[in-house]
């Protein structure tokens, strides 16, 4: 199944919550396959992140019509739980094991809009086009968007990186 | 406060600037400390994220995404569903035809790349390639493939990826900076494609091992002036929208450089 594992992830960070993004992703797919038909043009995967983002719009506008706003320490705990099991032994991970999972904190903290573009450029490596695609933004808002979030990205990981000095032997 | 270019020097590392665009920034870099930093931020940021395997889906969802869609296409399809497992694990009937034209697709890009090796076989063929080449260098991020300076970094560079080893320097100081260097294909051969900026005008110097054949010592074609020469077994074609006098400029002091060469 093409870009599944895309869909996925990109889910994942949207939703900060691996069960939350396997529902968007069956819920896309599903939306994805009965639509295959009016797909025009040829970039099939940000088309369907395009749906999996409308699919996760969609999920979050319902939670908050039942009055379920996760409060986001809530959520960023959560996504804590799934993404970041705290180690039995911290010493016995690797350096790089431990900026992967500081980079996965500094990341779920982050603003939404910013989270996404920074994905989908970095993770994904879609260009400032299908990024404009796939958020429905013009190109000139990706970009400034996208140095925005990466600036936020920096000062977020220079403050953790401060305010929790780490042992490194 | 942020350098106004901050911008376009983000753009710039994504690969999104065309060549003119791309070569402004450059410039832009060798002189503002703040961008240059920017680049560096840009370049951990980019490390940092890329460095982790991405994420596959779990298998469970994999799977009961796939028995969906295969219940889905046999609702639409309004017959039971096939029941062996093995091969169906995509079931969109479009995506097969999608695939069908991918190879389509891949065949005419054969097709054409068939014909421009054959129609290479004549002087016309071969002016055409080069504009081609041209025109695609100032295209986004497609300028250089090493982006220097320094001859002493472009030159080495084309030893691995081309068939010739053509003459490089900056004339900076003469008004023709050199900007990089970049492989090129046609005519069977691993071309070099050595790229100077003059003024707002990129430059290609194109080079590749000759076969004797009538080229023209200068001509223009679409707009776009080509001057030939040859040093040795190497020919060489300099393309630019620039004026005649310019284009002939970088071309006496690439040929003086080159004749001197062969000398020592």
């Amino acid at each position: 199944m093409p870009h599944l594992d895309a869909a996925y992830r990109f889910a994942r960070w949207l939703t900060r919550s691996g069960q939350e993004a396997e529902d968007v992703v069956q819920e896309a797919l599903l939306r994805a396959f009965r639509a295959f038909d009016t797909l025009r043009g040829t970039d099939v995967k940000g088309w369907l992140l395009a749906i999996v983002r409308n699919c996760h719009a969609t999920a979050l506008r319902q939670q908050q019509r039942r009055g379920f706003v996760p409060l986001p320490s809530q959520e960023e705990a959560d996504f804590g739980a799934t993404a970041l099991a705290a180690p039995p032994d911290p010493e016995g991970y690797s350096i790089a094991e431990q900026e992967r999972r500081r980079l996965t904190t500094v990341l779920a903290g982050l603003g939404a809009e910013h989270r996404e573009v920074l994905v989908l450029r970095e993770m994904e490596d879609l260009s400032y086009r299908e990024i404009a695609a796939v958020t429905q933004l013009p190109i000139g808002t990706v970009m400034s968007r996208l140095a925005r979030a990466r600036a936020a990205l920096r000062a977020s990981w220079l403050k953790d990186t401060s305010g929790e000095p780490r042992a490194v032997r | 406060m942020q350098c106004a270019e901050s911008l376009r020097v983000q753009a710039r590392f994504d690969g999104e600037l065309d060549a003119l665009a791309a070569a402004e920034i450059e410039r832009h870099l060798e002189r503002c400390p703040e961008c240059r930093a920017l680049v560096e931020d840009l370049e951990r940021a980019r490390t940092l994220m890329r460095a982790a395997p991405l994420e596959a889906a779990p298998p469970a969802l994999r799977a009961r995404v796939s028995r969906l869609l295969d219940e889905e296409g046999a609702a639409e399809r309004g017959r039971p569903r096939a029941l062996e497992r093995g091969n169906r694990t995509w079931r969109w009937p479009s995506f097969w035809s999608g695939a069908v034209a991918g190879v389509g697709a891949a065949a005419c890009a054969a097709a054409v790349a068939w014909w421009f090796v054959f129609s290479a076989a004549s002087p016309d063929g071969l002016l055409d390639d080069l504009i081609a080449a041209h025109v695609r260098s100032l295209m986004p991020a497609h300028l250089t493939d090493v982006v220097s300076t320094d001859r002493h970094t472009v030159k080495p560079w084309f030893a691995g990826h081309a068939d010739v080893s053509p003459v490089v320097a900056d004339f900076a100081d003469q008004g023709y900076r050199l900007v990089g260097g970049r492989a090129d294909y046609f005519e069977g051969h691993r071309a070099a494609a050595v790229v100077y900026e003059h003024g707002p005008h990129i430059i290609n110097v194109f080079s590749w091992a000759g076969a004797q054949r009538g080229l023209p010592g200068r001509t223009t074609r679409n707009g776009y002036h080509m001057v030939f020469w040859r040093i040795g077994n190497v020919e060489y074609c300099a393309v630019s929208d620039t004026g005649w006098d310019e284009l002939e400029g970088l071309v006496s002091r690439l040929r003086d450089l080159g004749a001197r060469d062969a000398r020592d």
